[in-house]
């Protein structure tokens, strides 16, 4: 083709689309009248566009279809993701159990009942340790003296205490 | 479910296995290139817009056959890909008595993406818009790289017609 090539490739290309307006296919069919190379070229584009139709789509083979016809058997539906999966609905179920067990395991504020009760028990274990620790000191004196039984004994006591 | 299924695969199952043929080159893998993108339809059918699944699934198969030609080690043609004439020379083809036949061939020879844009839009018949959709290109490139390919396959032709 000519110099004019590209400018009327794409006017070659839109009437054979069908997509060429009115005045554009006048003035294509003007300039072809003159042009001895855009006529021939038109008429090239004509001819290739009448063999692709001749070509147009081809038939699946048989054997292809059966395959295709045979996927909604061997395949199971939506495994792309679903969350009627089994592995998602695995993964769903598990976050209660998380939360519960969470739950359960964190460790809890005592009630105010609760800390009444252990001051009351403390009370009592310390009024035992009292007495444990004269009956300590009496016989440690005995076999020490006093001076030594009351060092033993009191450090003992604040040892114990400082344990509770 | 399986019903629109069915009706898809009734609807395009030519249309992905021409595209499929045509870029293989080879039958019984366009069969599994065809079958695979299938199967990729029946699981993604719940998210695949009902009125885009035609391109969807020409996008799908174009892509798995284009991954078949890489691991084929066949992406030297795709990058360097030969024009009709190189594949099957006019001679060659004037010689043919079928010129359906030599179209076909010319098209196999086209580089990518030529191939898939003369077989989506002129064998196919799909519209610019969804061809530039497939191919994830703009309108201009896809009417631009089409008019390529349409004048290097009238060259050809020109040279087998007498």
């Amino acid at each position: 083709m000519n110099r004019y090539d590209e400018k009327w490739e794409d006017q070659i290309n839109a009437l054979l689309d069908g997509e060429l307006s009115e005045i554009d296919a006048d003035l294509l069919k003007d300039a072809a009248g003159s042009d001895g190379e855009l006529a021939r070229a038109i008429i090239e584009a004509h001819q290739l566009q009448q063999a692709m139709n001749r070509i147009g789509v081809e038939r699946a083979p048989a054997s292809l279809k059966k395959r295709l016809r045979a996927i909604p058997r061997q395949e199971k539906p939506g495994s792309g993701f679903s969350i009627l999966q089994p592995r998602w609905a695995m993964a769903l179920a598990v976050i209660p159990l998380i939360v519960i067990v969470t739950t359960v395991m964190r460790p809890q504020e005592p009630s105010a009942r609760e800390i009444a009760q252990a001051r009351q028990d403390l009370a009592v274990a310390f009024a035992y340790l009292d007495r444990a620790g004269d009956k300590t000191s009496r016989e440690i004196e005995s076999v020490v003296g006093s001076t030594m039984s009351d060092a033993i004994a009191g450090t003992v006591i604040r040892n114990v205490k400082s344990q509770l | 479910m399986s019903r629109r299924y069915r009706k898809w695969v009734k609807e395009y199952q030519d249309q992905a296995w021409t595209l499929a043929r045509y870029l293989l080159k080879d039958a019984q893998e366009a069969e599994d290139a065809t079958q695979d993108a299938f199967i990729k339809l029946w699981h993604h059918q719940e998210r695949v817009d009902p009125e885009r699944v035609r391109p969807w699934l020409m996008k799908v198969t174009r892509n798995g056959c284009l991954d078949r030609l890489r691991r084929r080690r066949d992406i030297v043609e795709l990058n360097e890909g030969h024009m009709p004439g190189h594949v099957d020379g006019p001679m060659q083809g004037a010689a043919a008595t079928e010129v359906g036949t030599w179209l076909r061939r010319a098209i196999e020879g086209l580089r990518e993406p030529y191939r898939s844009l003369v077989v989506l839009r002129d064998v196919n018949q799909h519209s610019y818009e969804e061809v530039a959709g497939m191919l994830e290109l703009s309108l201009t490139q896809v009417k631009v790289y089409l008019h390529r390919a349409r004048k290097e396959l009238r060259e050809q032709l020109s040279e087998v017609r007498p």
